[in-house]
């Protein structure tokens, strides 16, 4: 007994330590809103992580700098999902069922938006998701949104520049990431290569988990196609680049936007040279205030933005700028995360949609990002420079 | 078990009848002591009720895993497999074929029995480390297969996606609350067979092959049959787990059975002191709820964020150090 | 033809390198009978001290790579110390729990120190036999050497780097075995093996001697990360993937036989390889790993000790 005694004890004490700022917000409201962030930040996709972290944090600094929103102060709580459902679930619960958090900027792997889809639904908060691009996402729930395209698109998208600009490749073959970005990515370029009559000679899967690609390399090899479509993320893709090329492998590569980031020139090294990819954004197209932007960012943190942090970045303006229109300070929080919801929800024509540095964003019913176009870069003396020829429709 | 009806003991019971209650009243005190829309600081008592559903799932599962590492002395590093089994066998029946969550939790508990018949038929005979690595190979190639047969799953990734909620009485179970009384339910049915088994012929037939299987044998207790039904038992109470899961996240994929989960099981057993039920229930309340006490000291320290499965390694470390027989264990 | 040859290298690679890390933790488990899960984190730390050592300090490679073997001894001796010894009696999987603990530990804290992105290894720090290299496009008569590969019979090309794995692997295997049958070390450390107690009621410090199996299996593990960050990647989780797929080979060679872990390395490496090459439909490289580890379970169930291990009494 005389230990519950002790345990309850402190127990109080602590709480009564926890209550204590809290009184004091009591005599001098100094008022803020928080708006949650949830990525892995740690875990095997970390590099996406740190790069959403920056871009929020730039954004969040800019508003803050320029007298918040609507005078109060943004802050920002991150949540560290781990790429994982597991995690994600826990990090959603936290963020929904707390009272002071009004918008969550998340998450980024797609399993991580589908395991906190019901969680967000229930409790009625809105996530906003920079990076999920897996089809499903946004379906079945009012509350979830997305910045950027989806797989589908992007694997058609692909599918039909090959066609369209790359005319000289003939034989394509396909090494995926065995996982639902990967995966969903080569299901949607399929499908449209073979109604547009691409020929497909090669199709081989590899486990994120593996650095070495020798063996599907050889096989693919002996195929002789003209041109490797990467479907997966930069850490792999960087890897296959060297060591296709390490095992005489001539072809052209061509990647989406999982292989967008710094990280892959890094890692391929040489073997980068001439890749072309995919991209939702790109710098040199974005306009001023993307130029701006970038400048910034690398004065913050010694490396350009990539794809992500400039996608965060905006969804991050997105949800401060449906805040600073909707919020009451009068209101229950209940409605006033509904609020903010309507608003995004009411974002559904190009006339009322969000003008981002990484161009317009509008939803339609579902919370899909519609009509954003897809930019192609490639890789020229170790950079990442704008392709000659764009699709843009 | 068979305790005295003490004062703690109520206390005790007491304490996990309520907690949701308590667990609601944290939130509305909260709610009563901020001020407009400036709140206190601390995490909702939703959220810890959540933790507590979890928690709960890994006492289920660490007292199943519990039956084969603690009961017949064997090491299984592929429990997550009959986890996954559970949960797809659930997660399928009621997407693709309408079935609902109380007609599929007998079937998955059935299913899992059988897969954990399946595996313990070739590896009866393995003893010690080779028998680990054959259940990592076997949960392994449970996740490959997931992850590939597309045409099974219907999905990408092992994704079976939107599974209805369990409902009862036309009530959906969506409140975490339903979730922590869903879990305590199974969870007292799992610690009453396992404690009937424990202290019948079964449970002494298993204590004898651990402790010397050529001397249980000779006494003529029936090896392969005894064997064959600590893993079945405890691959149906995984199954559980899993069809427990499949409505409780209503969306899982391959991702959410890595090898990782079947470490952090076999923990919780051997932490809590192997072969001990209660033993179970401390190691799963201790390694479920870590991580999670973990987040939230550091989130109000950001520099050391990334420090927590450090700190989580380092706990695991000095726990064994200081108790190498586990929180709790019977002295022979 | 020429697909199969370079699918054979392939698996001699990837064999070798799983056969270099497996090793280390035959040699640990040989002795006091512990899986130790931490050692691909030493194997992880190893390649991270070497690239520290060459980036941060500029050290010359064939200096940075003694050092890091050193460096990696000491925190492999540092482990059995603090984290092993004290369980020394007490039950097997409390020591097991340990080795997770010190895993998951060690794996965060390289994190927090090198972060978690990727990092190649510096290819320009290299002595020019280990840099990586773009084969000519058009074929080479046999044998030919080019400035980092050899070309082979059937039109494929053997990086000077891989044939260096193989050697090593073959080399240090051949080394170990001497050391532990012909040296006296060799001789305690079998003592050890086959009965602790009995070993130290003969006179020989048991603990150094472990502890001395620790540094060599360590310093091996450290030659293994770095041969492998040179010729793949380095980062926190290597440890891990590559570990698991090591311990596989090493229980399937017999855990606790030098030349099992060896062959048993082999198997795994040539069971992936040949796996995604040649079983078609996607389903090779789908089921890459899933197929060593069907080639695995097979064997142990064939042979329940292993290819190598000794048919023990059946007891736990």
């Amino acid at each position: 007994m005389r230990n519950w005694l002790i345990g309850l004890l402190v127990v109080g004490l602590v709480s009564l330590w926890g209550c204590q700022p809290a009184s004091k917000d009591k005599q001098e409201p100094q008022r803020e809103v928080r708006v949650a962030v949830a990525g892995p930040f740690t875990g095997n996709a970390a590099a996406f992580g740190e790069m959403i972290k920056r871009g929020a944090e730039r954004k969040a600094k800019e508003i803050n700098e320029s007298g918040g929103i609507n005078g109060m102060k943004l802050t920002l709580v991150f949540g560290d999902d781990t790429g994982t459902e597991k995690e994600a679930n826990l990090v959603a619960t936290r963020f929904a069922t707390d009272r002071r958090i009004l918008s969550v900027v998340g998450h980024f792997n797609s399993a991580c938006s589908l395991a906190g889809k019901e969680i967000y639904k229930a409790n009625g908060i809105v996530a906003l998701s920079p990076g999920s691009t897996n089809v499903s996402v946004c379906e079945g729930s009012d509350w979830t949104f997305r910045n950027l395209y989806r797989d589908d698109f992007q694997g058609e998208f692909i599918a039909n520049y090959i066609q369209n600009s790359l005319k000289e490749f003939q034989a394509v073959a396909i090494l995926f990431d065995n996982d639902d970005y990967g995966r969903g990515l080569r299901d949607g370029f399929s499908a449209a290569a073979e109604k547009i009559g691409l020929n497909i000679v090669a199709s081989e899967a590899y486990d994120r988990d593996n650095t070495d690609f020798k063996a599907q390399l050889t096989s693919i090899k002996a195929k002789n196609p003209d041109l490797i479509f990467i479907s997966g993320l930069y850490s792999q893709a960087g890897l296959i680049a060297k060591q296709a090329r390490e095992s005489g492998i001539t072809a052209q590569f061509f990647g989406a936007d999982g292989v967008d980031s710094p990280d892959f020139l890094t890692i391929a090294g040489a073997a980068a040279e001439g890749t072309y990819l995919t991209t939702p954004f790109t710098f040199d197209l974005g306009g001023e205030e993307a130029q701006r932007v970038a400048s910034e960012f690398e004065k913050d943190y010694g490396v350009l933005p990539d794809t992500w942090a400039a996608l965060t970045y905006d969804a991050m303006g997105m949800i401060a700028d449906a805040i600073g229109k909707t919020y009451n300070a009068d209101a229950t929080l209940a409605e006033n995360r509904k609020a903010i919801r309507d608003h995004l929800a009411s974002l559904d024509t190009p006339e009322e949609g969000y003008k981002g540095i990484t161009g317009l964003t509008y939803f339609d019913i579902n919370g899909d990002t519609v009509n954003k176009p897809a930019y192609v870069k490639i890789v020229k003396d170790g950079e990442f420079t704008t392709a000659p020829v764009q699709m843009v429709n | 078990m068979r305790d005295k009806l003490t004062s703690k003991n109520i206390i005790f019971g007491l304490l996990i009848g309520f907690f949701p209650i308590f667990m609601y009243a944290v939130d509305y005190i909260t709610l009563l002591l901020s001020y407009r829309d400036i709140y206190l600081p601390t995490p909702s008592g939703d959220y810890i009720l959540y933790i507590a559903v979890q928690v709960g799932l890994y006492t289920l599962l660490a007292i199943g895993l519990n039956i084969v590492c603690g009961f017949t002395g064997l090491l299984d590093l592929g429990y997550v497999g009959f986890y996954l089994v559970g949960g797809y066998t659930a997660g399928l029946l009621m997407v693709r074929l309408g079935f609902s969550y109380w007609m599929v939790l007998p079937l998955a508990v059935l299913n899992g029995a059988l897969w954990g018949l399946l595996r313990g038929a070739p590896t009866l005979r393995l003893t010690g480390d080779y028998f680990a690595i054959v259940t990592f190979g076997f949960a392994e190639l449970l996740f490959r297969i997931v992850k590939n047969e597309i045409w099974l799953i219907g999905d990408i990734n092992g994704f079976v996606k939107n599974i209805p909620r369990a409902s009862i009485f036309g009530i959906e179970l969506n409140q975490n609350w339903h979730h922590y009384y869903h879990i305590l339910v199974l969870l007292a049915l799992v610690i009453f067979v396992t404690y009937r088994l424990q202290h019948s012929r079964v449970g002494r037939a298993w204590v004898a092959i651990r402790e010397d299987e050529q001397a249980a044998a000779s006494m003529g207790i029936n090896i392969s049959r005894y064997k064959s039904l600590a893993f079945a038992v405890s691959a149906a109470i995984g199954a559980l787990g899993g069809a427990f899961l499949a409505p409780f996240w209503s969306s899982i994929s391959a991702r959410s059975f890595e090898f990782w989960e079947s470490i952090l099981i076999l923990c919780m057993v051997i932490l809590g002191g192997k072969g001990s039920i209660k033993g179970a229930v401390v190691g799963a309340i201790i390694i479920g709820s870590l991580s999670e006490v973990l987040r939230e000291i550091l989130s109000n320290f950001p520099q050391f964020g990334g420090a927590r499965y450090l700190i989580f390694g380092i706990i695991l470390v000095l726990l064994m150090r200081y108790r190498p027989e586990g929180l709790i264990f019977k002295r022979a | 033809m020429e697909q199969f040859s370079e699918q054979l290298i392939n698996a001699l690679v990837l064999g070798g390198i799983y056969a270099l890390i497996a090793v280390g933790y035959t040699m640990v488990y040989g002795i006091i009978q512990l899986i130790n899960f931490a050692h691909g984190e030493i194997f992880m730390f190893g390649a991270y001290f070497a690239f520290t050592l060459v980036t941060v300090f500029n050290m010359p490679f064939w200096v940075a790579l003694p050092l890091s073997m050193l460096l990696c001894a000491m925190i492999g001796m540092l482990m059995d110390l603090v984290a092993y010894r004290p369980l020394r009696n007490a039950a097997r999987l409390s020591a097991l729990i340990t080795a997770i603990g010190v895993s998951i530990g060690l794996q965060n804290l390289a994190r927090i120190i090198w972060g978690a992105r990727q990092r190649p290894f510096p290819q320009e720090s290299l002595p020019a036999f280990l840099r990586q290299g773009f084969p000519p496009t058009e074929s080479l008569p046999a044998f030919t050497l080019t400035e980092t590969a050899i070309a082979l019979p059937g039109g494929a090309y053997l990086p000077y780097r891989d044939l260096f794995i193989i050697l090593l692997a073959l080399g240090l295997m051949i080394a170990l075995n001497r050391l532990v049958t012909l040296t006296r070390i060799g001789k305690a450390m079998r003592a050890c093996a086959q009965n602790r107690v009995a070993a130290n009621l003969m006179g020989i410090n048991t603990n150094k001697v472990i502890v001395i199996t620790f540094a060599i299996g360590s310093a091996l593990g450290a030659v293994a990360g770095i041969m492998v960050g040179i010729r793949e990647i380095i980062e926190p989780t290597m440890g891990y993937y590559k570990g698991v797929a090591a311990f596989a080979a090493a229980v399937l060679g017999g855990i606790g036989n030098i030349t099992g872990a060896m062959l048993g390395g082999l198997l795994i490496g040539f069971a992936e390889v040949f796996g995604a090459g040649y079983i078609p439909y996607g389903y090779g490289s789908g089921y890459r790993v899933a197929i060593a580890y069907i080639v695995m379970i097979a064997v142990i169930l064939v042979r329940p000790s292993g290819l190598f291990g000794k048919s023990t009494a059946t007891r736990a």
